[in-house]
């Protein structure tokens, strides 16, 4: 292998782990928030109404914290994941709750 | 903080300021401008006078739906303020049999409503959407469907506040960097100016990036209502209660004077009021119900009463919001700043401009930083070149469309079919010319020229009101309306603006070149050779 290989191959090694960045920054981020929105929506205590509308106003800000984590992260596949896991914990608890006590 | 963490977020900076920053330059230039929404709306229709007396108004407004909309299903009139053109009402005429019931557009309805002036009587001006055009271009643009707008604006404004935090971390010496703006220094310039717009109003940014998303919040994020609600719409009755509807009797009865309800709200509200809805107007049913001016308090969700049509009487009241749906209110109030008084809306309106500067030279700044690093600078990479002439298109096109707008307010025929239409053509009309200009010319000249053309025309549009028109700067300090006066006065201070800055853009070299000649010039007081 010459020195002009690796040098393409860790081109193409950074653009990819770039093309996940993006990937985890912007769908992901926004499914994430969206979980979480619906998580803390059932969560919150007090007045349906009044939980809904927080968890949203939450959920705005949560969503621009994701995005910025997926290019803090160690890697582009360590902000796949850990995204990943924090919007199936927010699934979970979600579908837990409906589950248990449904809708209005 | 790492070092690492730092990086990835000036990568991140970077880059989402970049793609979405056209779009963010236009929001912010628009919205900057809708500060003034209500200051325009007059400014461009300079044939109406000025209101004095509300409650004139109003009562021309009864008697003109009265005659023109007896039998509506409601009628809607906006309390007249000294700010507004008038009243401009409308009406929502009896569902036909079969068709959706509770439809209520607001947009496309030109026969549908109409501008009462000063007098009470229809006002006789031109056809024009005014201040109300950049009010809506911000957050709905133009000639697309408002919802994919909206996304659109709702992501660029997701990632402006990404860009803002991440500038933060990005600029570790953000605060000492702000006393230290080094001019004609290329680069860093560039980057001082950047930053003393980004942090001088920096909670103002944030602020108003926060509460856009805020004001998008149930296009953005619905996610939460569908977690707890199988229909919405039992959220939005609870968020936004309404007194119960009565159904329509048939029976034919006359309304109140609308004065004595407003006279009362205002009374028991210890406020203006802003709108009037008559739902069944002229029916034993009818119910008005009036809402408090947002001039008036911070939250955008302001208190409402309803009254009996025929009697008078008090049948509803508002409850008041809960903390979290007043906290929504307060940050959709804080956004739109319609609270704020004159002094207050300059103070909005400074950090709007500080904000689109800020949009704009981190635009710059990209091209800027790389130029430096071209490998051959006479030809630079597609990339590149597509960003250079982009900026030039929007930050040097976008400000000549507007300048031709108000134009085509002032020169087009007042008989013209679709005039308020063709006012908004021309501005993107001029906008795809200077933008053809900027992918055709080079970059270097295009600059100078569009600065100089928009201030020209800036600076010759108060002239022309002063020869033309009957408001002219003079004729409005004279009966002392300063808002149609300050308007004139800040175009031509935006006028001297745009023509310095082209004259500054005209002899400007990049900075490496100026080192150069400097040097040749103090070793030798050669000719420079050509390059």
């Amino acid at each position: 292998m010459t020195a002009g290989d690796a040098h393409a191959r860790a081109r193409w090694a950074r653009r990819g782990d770039i093309a996940l960045r993006v990937v985890a920054s912007v769908p992901l981020a926004y499914a994430t928030a969206s979980l979480w929105a619906m998580a803390l929506a059932r969560l919150l205590p007090g007045d349906r109404a009044e939980a809904t509308v927080t968890a949203a106003l939450i959920a705005l800000a949560l969503c621009a914290l994701a995005a910025m984590w997926a290019f803090a992260a160690r890697s582009g596949w360590r902000a796949i994941w850990t995204l990943g896991l924090a919007a199936a914990v927010a699934a979970a608890i979600t579908w837990i709750s409906i589950d248990a006590t449904g809708r209005v | 903080m790492s070092k690492g963490f730092r990086q990835s977020q000036a990568f991140l900076h970077t880059w989402s300021g970049l793609l979405l920053g056209w779009i963010l330059f236009l929001v912010f230039v628009a919205g900057t401008i809708a500060f003034w929404r209500e200051g325009l709306n007059r400014w461009m229709r300079p044939e109406i006078a000025r209101v004095e007396q509300p409650m004139r108004v109003l009562a021309g407004s009864q008697a003109f739906l009265a005659r023109k909309a007896p039998d509506a299903k409601s009628w809607i009139i906006p309390v007249a303020t000294e700010r507004s053109p008038g009243a401009q009402v409308f009406w929502v005429p009896q569902p036909k049999p079969g068709e959706e019931r509770g439809r209520r557009g607001r947009r496309g309805r030109g026969d549908t409503q109409a501008l009462i002036g000063a007098d009470g009587q229809v006002a006789q001006a031109r056809e024009t959407r005014g201040g109300d055009f950049f009010y809506r271009f911000h957050f709905d643009l133009h000639y697309m469907p408002v919802i994919w707008a909206r996304w659109l604006v709702g992501f660029a404004t997701m990632m402006m506040l990404v860009a803002i935090v991440s500038g933060i971390v990005t600029h570790k010496k953000i605060f000492k960097d702000f006393f230290a703006l080094r001019r004609a220094k290329g680069q860093r310039s560039w980057l001082d100016g950047h930053n003393a717009t980004a942090v001088l109003a920096l909670p103002f940014h944030l602020m108003i990036t926060y509460t856009g998303l805020v004001t998008l919040m149930a296009l953005l994020m619905p996610w939460a209502v569908v977690a707890n609600y199988n229909d919405q719409n039992t959220l939005f009755a609870a968020l936004f209660p309404a007194a119960n509807v009565v159904e329509r009797t048939g029976r034919p009865t006359p309304l109140i004077d609308l004065r004595r309800i407003a006279t009362d709200a205002e009374r028991r509200l210890g406020a203006p009021a802003s709108f009037i809805e008559v739902s069944d107007p002229g029916d034993a049913a009818a119910r008005v119900t009036i809402s408090q001016s947002a001039n008036s308090m911070l939250s955008s969700r302001t208190p409402r009463l309803t009254y009996d049509g025929v009697t008078g009487r008090l049948v509803w009241r508002s409850p008041p919001p809960g903390a979290a749906a007043e906290t929504a209110g307060a940050m959709i109030g804080l956004h739109a700043g319609r609270f704020a008084d004159d002094g207050g809306r300059w103070l909005y309106f400074l950090c709007g401009i500080a904000g689109t500067l800020m949009v704009a030279s981190g635009l710059v700044l990209w091209t800027v930083k790389r130029r430096e690093r071209l490998l051959d600078p006479t030809r630079p990479h597609l990339g590149f070149r597509l960003v250079e002439r982009l900026n030039v298109a929007v930050i040097g096109g976008f400000p000549l469309g507007i300048t031709c707008f108000f134009w085509a307010n002032r020169l087009l025929p007042v008989a013209l079919r679709g005039r308020a239409d063709w006012e908004m053509h021309m501005l993107f009309i001029a906008w795809a010319a200077a933008a053809l200009t900027a992918f055709v010319v080079r970059p270097a000249r295009v600059w100078p020229s569009l600065f100089a053309v928009t201030g020209v025309l800036l600076v010759a549009l108060p002239m022309y009101d002063v020869v033309a028109t009957d408001r002219g700067l003079f004729a409005s300090l004279a009966i002392g309306d300063l808002m149609i006066a300050g308007i004139d006065a800040a175009i031509s201070v935006f006028g001297i603006g745009f023509l310095l800055l082209a004259r500054r853009v005209a002899h400007h070299r990049p900075a490496a070149k100026r080192v150069r000649r400097a040097e040749a010039a103090t070793a030798s007081r050669v000719p420079e050779p050509a390059e």
